[in-house]
């Protein structure tokens, strides 16, 4: 008979402590989100994750899909700041990262901090901009700081990128290539909602009507819906991100792991397969899901719910597969498949 | 003056010189006229028509040649046509008409060129003064024949042929070498999925018994887990599932519900006092038949 050893109590009851409030938090954001928001609970469990784990998270998903109302209603949630750049093709990085301006009364220069100074920064569309925008996004990503002029500011913490792209229209779009797609942590690609949940935002659209404004009016969008204050605060979310840091994850969940992403490595569809960084992000993805789902340790459960997120973004099929009809998606579920049995080296 | 008296006197008078001066003027008048008169005769038809002259090959042109009769068109070209004839330009000339003619010879000889014109009228060409046309031949004196090439007889492997074999070959070689490395790996992939190392069974029961006995390392503990779960999965009849959704129906079925919540306990829960009987948890899968699965 094999015995587990036993836990350090203390650190038992500080995680527990901390997985409680979390927990809560959690529950006060995902009710906030539904009153705006219907369904996409996946989404909103993502976002949360890249929130809690300090990850980007890339959205991929036709237009009309709330993606925009759904960051902007997490941000008035939490009470984090938030702010949204339109990428397109003539956008500059001093658009997003701020200049230096020349102050007249003081005849100094003075430097203008741009959008990306936020907590949380909607890209929409981001294959619209041109690489070296996109360069200048990806970088301040994963420094964390942004550089104008001569001067080197830190970006505010939390600092969490909600990127999105439509993968329908690539006329005019400059797809990322594979090594800025690894800074994304997660990359969700939304599904329709399902005609239950449809039926439902059309119904909560009929009741909007309009906002008198001055002396005429608006039509109220849903944007207009959460009109009641942050549910959490930004200490909130701290703790949180700290208790994911307690999440157990066991040796064998490790192994899991990085024999799931070793066979991306020597499948014969991939051409190339994911990186170190893909174990790390599952990993720690794992590890926040399991807070979300109120467990103190992970299981192959999350492993299995995150792998399409965290892999197939860093994951390219070769030329074989792709003609003979793959997609990523369809070769992970192969793989996920057949991972149950035994390891082949 | 001279009378009848004188002239008796001196008797008779001698013609002689003066009659063969004039018989000699006479010859010479003659010879003149005659000379002349001829040279018209000659301008006026009765002598040779000239002679067109040409080479095998290279046309020449007949300019503002008049030609009685009816207008004229060359005949068709056939197989047999030695002379070609091309009627350049027809001007009308009184009764007759006035030719530019083209014309080249396709072999050596002599030939009129009547003999390749017809009235468009349809009428005879009899009427026609003769057209001679001299072909000559740039060959060597009686040479009507092309020189033997001469050619030796190739063997049968060699030459020209033997160098398209051997570029054959290795362009075959070349193709060889480039599908070879590519479709090598392919099949051996292949061949693994078709045919694992060893079935599902086959590898659980080690597993189980070095888990048993506690000596299993954490990569063939998660193996382990992972033979477990897809043996439930293969059980269940649960593969169509995505693996995420088919773990969730092993947790709620009543059957592989324990094994899941244990291999939980036992593998990823963080230490605790709680204890999971690990002989008792893999008993049933110590001795799985190859068969049941």
């Amino acid at each position: 008979m094999t015995t587990a050893t036993s836990p350090s109590a203390s650190d038992t009851a500080a995680s527990a402590e901390a997985t409680d409030r979390t927990i809560r938090f959690i529950e006060a954001v995902r009710q906030q989100i539904g009153k705006v928001v219907v369904g996409q609970d996946v989404v909103v469990e993502r976002l949360l994750v890249a929130l809690f784990t300090g990850g980007h998270l890339l959205l991929q998903g036709v237009p009309g899909l709330a993606k925009t109302l759904l960051v902007s209603t997490l941000a008035r949630t939490i009470d984090l700041a938030f702010a949204r750049i339109q990428f397109t093709i003539d956008l500059l990085p001093s658009d997003i990262l701020g200049s230096e301006i020349l102050d007249q009364r003081t005849n100094e220069f003075r430097v203008v901090k741009g959008p990306m100074f936020t907590n949380l920064l909607l890209a929409d569309e981001i294959n619209r901009a041109a690489p070296k925008v996109q360069s200048a996004l990806l970088e301040a990503m994963q420094e964390r700081r942004a550089t104008i002029g001569k001067e080197t500011f830190k970006l505010p913490a939390p600092f969490l990128v909600i990127a999105t792209q439509n993968p329908v229209e690539q006329s005019g779009t400059f797809e990322l290539p594979e090594a800025q797609l690894d800074r994304f942590m997660l990359c969700h690609r939304l599904e329709y909602p399902t005609p239950a949940e449809e039926r439902e935002v059309l119904k909560r659209n009929l009741t909007l009507g309009v906002r008198r404004e001055d002396k005429g009016a608006v039509a109220r969008t849903e944007f207009d819906v959460l009109d009641s204050g942050p549910v959490g605060s930004v200490e909130d979310l701290v703790v949180a991100m700290e208790a994911v840091h307690q999440v157990y994850v066991s040796d064998t969940f490790v192994e899991h792991v990085v024999e799931l992403v070793k066979r991306t490595r020597h499948h014969p569809r991939i051409e190339l397969g994911c990186s170190p960084r893909a174990g790390i992000a599952l990993t720690k993805a794992a590890r926040a899901r399991a807070l979300i789902c109120g467990r103190a340790y992970v299981v192959p459960d999350d492993l299995y719910a995150l792998a399409d997120d965290v892999m197939l973004h860093r994951m390219r099929l070769n030329y074989e597969a792709l003609a003979e009809g793959y997609t990523g998606a369809t070769v992970l579920r192969e793989l996920l498949d057949d991972f149950g049995f035994v390891s082949r080296g | 003056m001279s009378t009848d008296a004188d002239m008796l006197k001196r008797g008779p008078i001698s013609y002689g010189p003066i009659r063969a001066f004039a018989v000699s003027g006479a010859c010479w008048v003659l010879v003149f006229v005659g000379g002349f008169s001829g040279f018209g005769e000659a301008a006026g038809g009765e002598t040779p028509p000239a002679v067109t002259k040409s080479t095998v090959g290279m046309p020449v042109k007949i300019e503002q040649i008049v030609l009685p009769g009816t207008e004229l068109e060359p005949l068709p070209v056939t197989d047999n046509t030695l002379v070609v004839l091309r009627v350049d330009a027809v001007y009308p000339h009184g009764t007759a008409f006035r030719y530019d003619l083209v014309c080249y010879g396709l072999e050596p000889g002599e030939y009129d060129l009547r003999q390749s014109l017809r009235r468009k009228d349809g009428s005879s060409t009899t009427d026609l003064p003769p057209l001679p046309f001299h072909v000559g031949s740039q060959l060597a004196a009686g040479q009507i024949e092309p020189h033997d090439l001469g050619a030796a007889k190739l063997p049968w492997l060699g030459g020209y042929r033997l160098w398209m074999v051997l570029g054959g070959v290795v362009w075959l070689a070349g193709l060889l070498w480039l599908v070879y490395p590519r479709k090598k790996p392919e099949e051996a992939t292949e061949v693994a999925e078709v045919a694992p190392a060893v079935s599902l069974a086959d590898r659980l029961r080690p597993l189980v018994t070095d888990a048993v006995a506690g000596r299993l390392p954490p990569a063939q503990l998660a193996e382990l887990e992972r033979a477990l779960v897809s043996y439930w999965r293969r059980r269940l009849n649960l593969q169509d599932l995505a693996p995420a959704e088919a773990l969730a129906r092993l947790r709620a079925d009543p059957e592989a519900s324990p094994l899941v919540t244990q291999l939980e306990t036992w593998l990823h829960r963080p230490p605790t006092p709680t204890q999971v009987d690990v002989a008792a948890l893999l008993e049933p899968y110590r001795q799985i038949a190859p068969d049941a699965l």
